[in-house]
């Protein structure tokens, strides 16, 4: 294991320096060119450059959620007693800038669990960014945090649920990969990293998510953040 | 090789050392920078070793823009062996990285590099750290003249 985790280590430093190395001369350099020689190009010439570099950062944010996951798999768990109303709390702090005015959102009952803190604040912190994502365009976009009730002695089921754009439920296997998107990037922006996170998350605690959704009514995120009993 | 030199350049990607003296040009900064490839090289031009045997040891850069993954010899080596001897210790060095996740970063802090950028560089903080330590360097070289 000590051996893997070396190589996977090697592996991220390797991905993190030698591949933004060539990026960052692409950037770089046509940065320079629509910087200081714009007069001389034609506006088409101006507009590939722009291609160009705006497709350099985008590769650079893909190593970035590459690194990120990758870093998830091998930094060891730190559990203990945890009040997801606490991480929730936190979550939607970080997420104040992206927050529209009039996106509502309630907060139920949440019972407390064995886990991780800062990777479970993580967890939510994508759910909710999503949520917020999806519904921000709804003239009342609503946000529903909460809990189904606990069976005895089972672990609770969380969920994250908004009144978003939603999405094919036959699509809804491909969720959780890694850079997948259900929507073009063009309409909302993002590198399709932030499920695949949130589940390599939960399954290192034991738990699991799945989703329920419906196109224009919005989508239900269920998750469990501790094995099964 | 006896030339002035206030910024030494320790960079062995070649586009990242002509961006980096692309942005010192533009900040004015550009006169009198040094590039070499590997930290071997940085530390025979620092103590008048190697191929620098015939410089004058008084002759001292201003100041070390270092890149930490080096061949030969690697960046933290280099502030290393530069921060141990007092002929060179108040040389004043920046340290570049790709990734601000980098482990040697704080490493190299804590060696006493001054300060670090991150590559993709930033334009201006990265002139603002140059400035700061060029301006140091030369304060250290005035002083040890007198």
């Amino acid at each position: 294991l000590e051996d893997a985790n070396h190589e996977l280590e090697a592996f991220a430093y390797s991905v993190s320096h030698d591949l933004r190395a060539p990026i960052r001369a692409i950037h770089g350099f046509s940065r320079i060119l629509m910087e200081e020689y714009a007069p001389e190009l034609s506006g088409m010439a101006q507009h590939y450059l722009e291609v160009v570099s705006d497709n350099s950062l985008q590769m650079s944010l893909l190593i970035d959620d590459l690194l990120a996951l990758s870093r998830l798999g091998r930094q060891p768990l730190q559990k203990q007693t945890i009040q997801p109303a606490e991480l929730v709390a936190a979550a939607l702090h970080d997420l104040e800038p992206e927050m529209a005015l009039r996106i509502h959102v309630e907060v139920g009952e949440l019972p407390p669990c064995e886990g991780d803190p800062i990777l479970l604040k993580q967890v939510f912190i994508n759910l909710l960014s999503n949520s917020i994502k999806y519904s921000g365009r709804r003239a009342e976009a609503r946000i529903e945090i909460g809990s189904l009730p606990v069976e005895g002695g089972r672990a609770a089921v969380y969920f994250v649920r908004d009144n978003g754009v939603g999405f094919e439920m036959r699509h809804a296997h491909k969720l959780f990969g890694v850079f997948q998107r259900l929507h073009h990037s063009a309409e909302y922006p993002g590198t399709g990293i932030g499920l695949a996170i949130v589940q390599r998350i939960l399954h290192r605690h034991g738990g699991r998510i799945w989703a329920q959704a419906e196109v224009g009514q919005g989508a239900t995120f269920s998750f469990t953040m501790e094995p099964e009993a | 090789v006896n030339q002035a030199v206030d910024i030494l350049l320790v960079e062995d990607n070649p586009s990242d050392a002509e961006l980096t003296l692309h942005v010192l040009e533009g900040q004015r900064l550009g006169r009198r920078v040094k590039v070499v490839y590997d930290g071997a090289e940085a530390l025979d031009l620092i103590f008048c070793t190697g191929a620098y045997a015939n410089r004058d040891p008084h002759n001292l850069p201003k100041m070390l823009l270092l890149d930490l993954r080096l061949p030969k010899v690697d960046g933290l080596e280099v502030v290393r062996r530069a921060k141990a001897d007092a002929r060179t210790r108040a040389i004043p060095i920046v340290v570049f990285s790709s990734s601000l996740d980098d482990r040697d970063l704080k490493a190299a802090r804590e060696l006493g590099a001054r300060s670090y950028v991150v590559k993709p560089v930033d334009f201006r903080q990265f002139a603002e750290a140059v400035r700061g330590a060029l301006l140091l360097g030369k304060a250290a070289s005035g002083k040890a003249q007198q």
